[in-house]
């Protein structure tokens, strides 16, 4: 039996290791720590803004949108996946996860507010933030708690009441409340007030706090921290008040993007994936021009973990699986990818506000089947495909293209690599036909102490 | 158009200035200081933070350190609050000259700077991140010194005398009446009001900016030349000791441990102009290799910011006064009077930071013999507001702050241990301020994230002070993160380039800052 090494457990990492498993393939999940997830706004962004043009211009319909994007840029990590690899992947999710936790079409936008009051567009998103969705006429109070410092509500509703949206303006005002997570807390973190929203008697003591500051026809912006475990538990927060809640992510640790994280993980493990957490990648180990293992130094100790097929899953600058070091060279810091996007002038200037980092769009080149190539050549292993934040050519901070790109890549490299090692299984729309990888005697071992 | 009447107007709120209208107003003097911009945004905020022993001048100028010597030991009790006594170290590195360390010892003897050779093998054990390859240690009094936290303390002094601080202030003219000085014109250039200041006396301590400050009064040139230097912040307090190179001074020469960061610097490059400092990559580079030869894997470790300051030197042929001898050195003083044909003005270039007291103290005496009065100094007798328990600054301090309040009190920036108490009284203070301006007396966005997490808290406290409003805050905003970056794209490698994409994720991924509500034009104050 062949079996895959997965490398990073961000939302790219757990979503192909996810559906590997679905397809009846082993799958080893090494990451360094928790992935990424929970720095995120715990959303699937697929393509907010087309950057090209000027501060960048707002996409309604995500899908079209990456087309469009595709074929002005086509380093870009969109064209080498495609839209329908990028629906397969956020369908994927959204079944997944179910409608508890994640909600909306591959193909249409909806603008939720951001904790500075920012009107940001995305894609599916958790049905506690829907009610948050940005239409002219729409009448919000931001409620502010006084113990919760990322949750500025009077910038947040003057920023979203001078927002100009399609059709018109919203209205929204700011209250301030005082309903403490834990008693004799001056500074609780979202994380507190979330397990605090588990507890429906907490909800209804908040619940009677606030009520009488809410006016009629209003609906109630809170911060994103509305119950960590209990997925109703704004719903219930919403029927005690008598009014529509909804929830506006705050800067990381990211409550949604723990649900996500938690539901996903689980997801991949009742599916038979096995994740070693505080693993962290050092090198491969290579034998005809195919990888056939990865080393990994985990709990101070070095092991090897052999596999038929690998997936680097480990994100991009942020997490450290990109590194810029002080002689200014770029490295991918696992396998010792080529990169690709690092021929420009220079890679960082001085204009905050100005055009994208170029060092940021740094990252591997990958093949139509997310198989890492080097740019401009071919595969650099049979046997090392991409997904996710480490694929160049993407500012998916700016673009909020972030979660697009890592569930379709994640679905593309997928498919391949179960197309290669069960070779009766069906490609995936697109794919190529399979690669023939003979599975190897000591993949069945799985590891082996170094 | 607003009216002031004084005696005299102090130009410049470096830490020339304040130390000059703190000891003007202890004399008794009614005064106004004005800068175009806060106090310490210039030359006195821009350096490596060290309060020198006098060592680093032992050898190339005996005077200075003399000077320095006694002015440490002056400004450590008189701005307790504001200075370290780390204690520092001039190690002889590899492939330095070991002999230059007679030359020190004598040369310390001879100028009576405390300094005592030590082993290697104390040095190192008391630094153990210090090169193991260093030939001799003498071990010296130097401490670190937070230039604002000075100059603000001198400034409350001069408030509490009497004296006016006003910044922001742009001066655009100094009137003569005849022969003699009769106002100076300013700006006020948050509100755009014009203030007529009517005086007898102007006191020019405008650094590199003194020459265009000359030019206000109809003066000949007065030929300044900015030196740029640049400093580099690393993380962590790689040193607990400010350790230099025993040579002679040199670029790169020396590495200050200042709050929970140390600093090395600096370089010494001619610019034209004062308002254009570059931060070259290849003067970082410098610095990295720089620090490399005191501290192995200095590279390695994280670079957290980068800034340039321009040095005030003055070069002008005739730079008098009439009597140098007791002038402080490195300090050039302008008397308009023989020069231009002006009573009433002195231009003041030069000087250091450590002996910033003692120069004002010699040109305010200059002042008072001129107007033929003779006023004592008092400014080495009495502490600064602040300082008054004459406890010396300590790195933990606020983390014993934040023990003691954290149950009722918000930590507003983590990283550098500011709670929201201590944002809004400076707020309250100073209702029309930048973030950079609370940042250089509070140290907000001063730490690993660099604003990251404190800059959205901070807009959001300010805007529900009611000072200001939302299209200021959000303006604020986003001009500190464009000043942030200023200093942060010349060191942006390694685990501080992590972080900027940290910083990038939480800003435009999660907060989609960069779609607010654009404003007509930017805030620049």
């Amino acid at each position: 039996m062949s079996r895959v090494i997965v490398i990073g457990a961000g939302v790219a990492g757990l979503t192909a290791a996810l559906r590997l498993a679905r397809a009846g393939v082993g799958v080893t999940l090494l990451t360094k720590g928790i992935g990424g997830l929970q720095l995120s706004q715990g959303t699937v962004d697929v393509l907010g803004y087309q950057t090209a043009a000027d501060r960048g211009l707002r996409v309604a319909d995500p899908l079209t949108g990456l087309g469009e994007l595709a074929a002005a840029q086509p380093s870009h990590p969109y064209a080498r996946i495609g839209a329908d690899a990028v629906r397969a992947g956020v369908e994927f999710l959204r079944e997944e996860l179910g409608p508890d936790l994640l909600v909306g079409e591959a193909d249409a936008n909806v603008l939720l507010p951001t904790a500075v009051g920012a009107v940001r567009p995305t894609c599916l998103v958790q049905p506690s933030m829907l009610a948050g969705s940005c239409v002219p006429g729409a009448r919000f109070v931001i409620v502010g708690l006084r113990r919760l410092k990322d949750f500025p509500a009077g910038l947040i509703a003057g920023n979203l009441s001078r927002a100009v949206l399609d059709g018109g303006q919203l209205t929204a005002r700011a209250v301030t409340i005082d309903v403490p997570a834990r008693q004799g807390e001056a500074d609780s973190s979202g994380l507190t007030y979330a397990r605090a929203f588990d507890d429906p008697a907490f909800r209804e003591r908040f619940a009677a706090e606030l009520r009488p500051l809410v006016e009629a026809g209003e609906t109630v912006g809170l911060p994103a921290v509305l119950g960590l475990k209990d997925r109703t538990a704004w719903q219930h927060l919403s029927e005690l008040l008598g009014h529509p809640v909804f929830e506006i992510p705050l800067p990381p640790p990211s409550v949604p993007g723990m649900r996500l994280n938690l539901a996903l993980t689980a997801a991949a493990r009742a599916a038979g994936v096995r994740i070693v957490n505080g693993s962290w990648a050092t090198s491969p180990s290579v034998a005809d021009g195919k990888v056939t293992a990865v080393s990994f130094t985990t709990s101070g100790t070095p092991r090897e973990f052999a596999g038929s097929a690998f997936l680097l899953a480990a994100g991009g600058f942020e997490s450290g699986a990109l590194s810029f070091d002080s002689h200014d060279e770029v490295k991918e810091t696992i396998f010792g990818l080529p990169l690709a996007g690092t021929d420009v002038p220079a890679l960082v200037h001085g204009d905050y506000w100005g055009a994208e980092q170029p060092l940021f769009g740094v990252g591997v080149a990958v093949d139509d089947t997310m198989r890492v190539v080097a740019p401009g050549g071919g595969p650099v292993y049979q046997n090392l495909w991409a997904a996710g934040g480490v694929l160049a050519g993407a500012y998916r901070w700016t673009e909020k293209s972030g979660e697009g790109i890592a569930l379709g890549s994640a679905v593309k490299a997928a498919d391949a690599i179960a197309a290669a090692l069960i070779p009766s299984s069906r490609p995936a729309p697109g794919s190529p036909p399979a690669t023939e990888i003979p599975d190897q005697a000591r993949a069945d071992q799985t590891e082996a102490t170094a | 158009m607003r009216k002031l009447a004084v005696d005299v107007v102090v130009i410049g709120g470096g830490s020339t200035g304040v130390g000059v209208v703190r000891d003007v107003a202890m004399r008794g003097y009614s005064a106004v200081l004005l800068d175009r911009a806060d106090l310490g945004q210039g030359t006195s905020g821009r350096f490596h933070g060290l309060l020198h022993s006098g060592g680093r001048y032992v050898v190339s100028d005996p005077g200075s350190a003399t000077e320095c010597a006694e002015e440490n030991a002056i400004v450590t009790r008189i701005h307790a609050d504001a200075v370290e006594t780390t204690g520092g170290y001039f190690v002889t590195a590899p492939g330095d000259d070991p002999e230059f360390a007679d030359k020190f010892l004598g040369g310390a003897a001879a100028t009576r700077v405390p300094a005592r050779e030590i082993s290697v093998a104390e040095a190192l054990r008391n630094e153990p991140r210090l090169n193991p390859g260093i030939l001799r240690a003498i071990e010296v009094q130097d401490g670190s010194v937070d230039g604002w936290q000075m100059i603000w303390g001198a400034a409350r002094s001069a408030m509490a005398y009497g004296a006016k601080v006003l910044t922001y202030h742009r001066v655009t003219r100094i009137e003569r009446d005849g022969g003699q000085v009769s106002a100076v014109y300013a700006t006020d250039l948050k509100d755009g009001e014009d203030v007529r200041i009517d005086c007898t006396f102007v006191l020019n301590c405008a650094g590199p900016w003194a020459g265009q400050v000359a030019g206000m009064a109809d003066c000949e040139p007065v030929e300044v030349v900015p030196g740029r230097g640049i400093m580099v912040a690393m993380n962590h307090r790689l040193v607990n000791r400010v350790i230099n190179r025993l040579i002679y001074p040199a670029d790169g020469d020396i590495l200050v441990p200042v709050h929970t960061v140390c600093i090395i610097g600096t370089t010494d490059v001619k610019v034209e102009d004062p308002d254009a400092l570059a931060i070259p990559r290849e003067e970082v580079q410098q610095m990295l290799d720089a620090g490399e030869i005191l501290v192995p894997g200095f590279r390695r470790s994280r670079a957290l910011h980068a800034w340039a300051g321009a040095r005030p030197l003055i070069k002008d042929k005739r730079v008098s006064s009439s009597d140098t001898r007791h002038m402080s050195r490195g300090m050039a003083v302008i008397d308009h009077a023989e020069r231009d044909g002006l009573e009433g003005m002195l231009t003041i270039g030069g000087g250091k930071l450590t002996t910033y007291r003692l120069m004002a103290e010699h040109i305010v005496d200059e002042m008072c013999r001129k107007l033929g009065e003779t006023r004592a100094c008092r400014t080495a007798d009495e502490v600064v507001p602040g300082s008054e328990n004459g406890k010396n600054y300590h790195v933990t301090h606020r983390l014993h702050d934040r023990e003691e309040d954290r149950l009722d009190d918000q930590i507003i920036c983590e990283c550098e241990l500011m709670s929201r108490s201590m944002f809004i009284k400076a707020w309250e203070d100073q209702p029309d301020a930048s973030f950079d301006d609370i940042r250089r007396q509070l140290r907000l966005g001063m730490g690993p994230c660099q604003g990251g997490f404190c800059s959205t808290r901070a807009t959001g406290i300010a805007l529900d002070t009611g000072h200001i409003d939302l299209e200021r805050a959000t303006g604020l905003l986003r001009l500190f993160l464009k000043n942030r970056w200023i200093g942060l794209w010349p060191i942006l490698y390694g685990d501080q380039l992590r972080q900027a994409a940290l910083d990038n994720w939480i800003f435009q991924g999660t907060l989609d800052v960069e779609h607010l509500p654009q404003p007509e034009t930017e805030v620049e104050l």
